[in-house]
């Protein structure tokens, strides 16, 4: 049973991939103007007729559309073959798409994965505590309070641009020479990329990216805890005589731990998608920066192959959290 | 109509003031339009007919507010309302027609959400601004009526970035409304007086009219105003990007993107008030929406 429903998510996945592949690929050859056109530029003149219609040949321009979409495909599933493909190419220096993308890759991987970690510890403890306060402030108008103006900050946090806090915040640290010494963030030297190998200058986008994330999490764990912590196993628990600690950890954290898992999978698209305003402001060399990079300069190979990355990433990413979700909890096994 | 609960009475009249001030900024009454060159960086309460401040520029800050609110606005209500309208049309009718048309749409849809909507939105407004495009609408004949509306030219974008950033935006934006009106509809029609209308007689475009419509709406209207609050926010980034509104059309994103060279001369308010602008509206569009989901 459990192997059937994997393979049916995995189908499903396949699916959804092939279909953001070719809408990728349709979208690149109806955009307007001939690739041999934007990758020669004005050198195109000196060529001889000839000689373009080899380079055609070449870059597999002149084979009909059935052909080129799984060429490209091919080249996508299988590393050092057909890289030369017109649409393999970036189009503003002429290298190979998958080379300048995986240039970008680390600091991605970086940035979104200190953002996940920030965003889900901090997320956590905070619901923790809005929940605990919660069931305090039944008693105590003060914690009341409290626990009203922490969720009153949480949503305005929530409202707020977060590449509007991203400048606003490097602004702050550059008052900072001796934190950050400059030039930081490419202020003073446009261009000039962060060390990624320092955490002190990972840790401002990091943070400003986990922020939103930060919030749903906290606000969706306290929403989940105060539903688990009222459901009658709790009472029963305690009436037979174990400690609100006790229960916590035995019982309600497991069962908070499937929903927290999905919202994981589920973070991926946010992330990535944030990461390419806070990467730009930040001048993190990564693969968002490249993505607004190749929007300016209508460099469409680029753009597509990213978008087709991300939507590996997202799918990938569901459904391991689909089966994760799936081994941890009996109750959805049983149910299908 | 139900009565307001002080969350919602509060996100009301924080979405009011936004609206009279965006009126205010279109109809530039001369004793607010103040853009006379003065100087720059003033900072706010120094200057009695600066209150706010001049920006690098030396536009009063508030004026620019002003004129501001009306893009932002606009921008997200129209970009709201028709991905909500285009999205629950085609999820209402991906699932009447289920079947193969139903399996292809919605695996479309699928394939869609799973790509970022930035990345998306940064494809499709480099593909509607690309000099490729403009020239193809001043060449369509049936187009030449839109361009000259848009006052585009060959050396003028005109308007029309108001309109590709409300398409590109759109675009991104009607996937989940998609997704929400199919499951709702598939519900729906489930439910017993459906089968009792079908078995009268009635046909797909009946129940849409009086069963469908109807139930989908009250969704509907939730669902744009948390779609506005999502426009406002991708507008903002777009433009301080410059993939977004140009010159042309004043926003608080585009405040925001010529506030920032002003920030390292120190003039923080210039970089200050339009962001906090903009998170009022969008927590004002929360408050209206979240609480109304949790009552209703």
């Amino acid at each position: 049973m459990h192997f059937s429903f994997i393979a049916q998510r995995g189908i499903q996945a396949l699916v959804t991939l092939l279909t953001v592949s070719l809408v990728s690929f349709a979208l690149m050859k109806s955009l307007p103007g001939d690739p041999l056109d934007i990758l020669l530029g004005s050198a195109q003149k000196d060529i001889a007729p000839q000689e373009l219609d080899t380079l055609r040949q070449e870059l597999g321009l002149n084979q009909n559309p059935v052909k080129q979409y799984s060429l490209w495909l091919a080249s996508w599933l299988a590393p050092a073959r057909d890289e030369n493909l017109a649409l393999g190419l970036s189009y503003r220096d002429g290298r190979p798409v998958k080379e300048v993308i995986m240039e970008r890759l680390p600091a991605t991987l970086a940035l979104c994965g200190l953002a996940l970690v920030l965003s889900f510890s901090l997320g956590i403890a905070l619901g923790a505590l809005l929940a605990y306060l919660r069931l305090r402030g039944e008693r105590s108008p003060a914690v009341r309070n409290l626990s009203l103006a922490i969720s009153a900050a949480l949503a305005g946090f929530y409202a707020m641009p977060a590449f509007w806090l991203a400048f606003l915040l490097v602004a702050a640290l550059a008052l900072r020479p001796d934190l950050y010494p400059p030039p930081i963030f490419g202020i003073s030297a446009p261009g000039k990329d962060v060390d990624l190998t320092i955490v002190r200058y990972l840790l401002p986008p990091a943070l400003i990216l986990s922020l939103r994330r930060l919030v749903k999490v906290a606000l969706y764990v306290k929403e989940l805890a105060l539903q688990e912590l009222s459901s009658p196993y709790v009472l029963s628990a305690l009436a037979k005589g174990l400690s609100l600690f006790q229960v916590t950890c035995r019982h309600v954290l497991k069962n908070c731990l499937v929903p927290v898992v999905n919202l994981l999978g589920l973070s991926a698209p946010s992330l990535v998608g944030g990461s390419v305003l806070i990467e730009t402001i930040f001048c993190l060399p990564g693969l968002g920066r490249l993505s607004v990079e190749a929007a300016f300069g209508r460099n469409y190979p680029v753009l597509l192959s990213l978008s087709m990355l991300y939507g590996t990433v997202v799918v990938v990413a569901s459904f391991a959290a689909d089966c994760l979700s799936r081994s941890l909890d009996v109750r959805l096994q049983e149910g299908n | 109509m139900k009565r307001l609960n002080p969350a919602q009475l509060t996100g009301l009249s924080i979405l009011s003031v936004m609206v009279f001030l965006a009126l205010l900024g279109l109809l530039e009454p001369p004793c607010l339009s103040n853009l006379a060159p003065a100087d720059i960086n003033v900072p706010p309460f120094q200057n009695p007919r600066h209150l706010f401040g001049t920006d690098g520029l030396g536009r009063d800050l508030f004026t620019m507010l002003l004129k501001g609110a009306a893009g932002t606005l606009f921008v997200g209500l129209a970009a709201a309302l028709s991905a909500s309208i285009f999205g629950y049309c085609l999820g209402a009718f991906s699932a009447l027609c289920g079947g193969l048309i139903d399996s292809l749409l919605m695996r479309l849809v699928d394939a869609l959400l799973s790509v970022p909507a930035i990345v998306l939105l940064l494809t499709i407004s480099s593909l509607i601004s690309s000099p490729e495009f403009t020239r193809t609408m001043l060449a369509v004949g049936g187009l030449k009526q839109l361009s000259q509306g848009l006052a585009l030219s060959d050396h003028s974008l005109g308007y029309l970035p108001l309109l590709s950033v409300v398409a590109a935006i759109a675009a991104t934006n009607w996937l989940e409304s998609a997704r929400v009106a199919r499951a709702l509809t598939q519900k729906l029609m489930t439910e017993e007086y459906m089968l009792a209308a079908r078995s009268l007689g009635a046909g797909s475009l009946h129940l849409l009219r009086y069963h469908l419509g109807p139930a989908l709406q009250a969704v509907a209207a939730l669902e744009t105003t948390l779609l506005t609050a999502d426009a406002i926010i991708m507008e903002s980034g777009l433009t301080y990007l410059g993939l977004g509104l140009g010159p042309a059309t004043p926003s608080w994103g585009g405040m925001l993107k010529e506030a920032q060279s002003g920030l390292l001369c120190g003039n923080l308010h210039g970089a200050v008030l339009p962001g906090l602008f903009l998170a009022l509206t969008v927590m004002g569009i929360n408050l209206l929406a979240a609480r109304s989901k949790e009552h209703g």
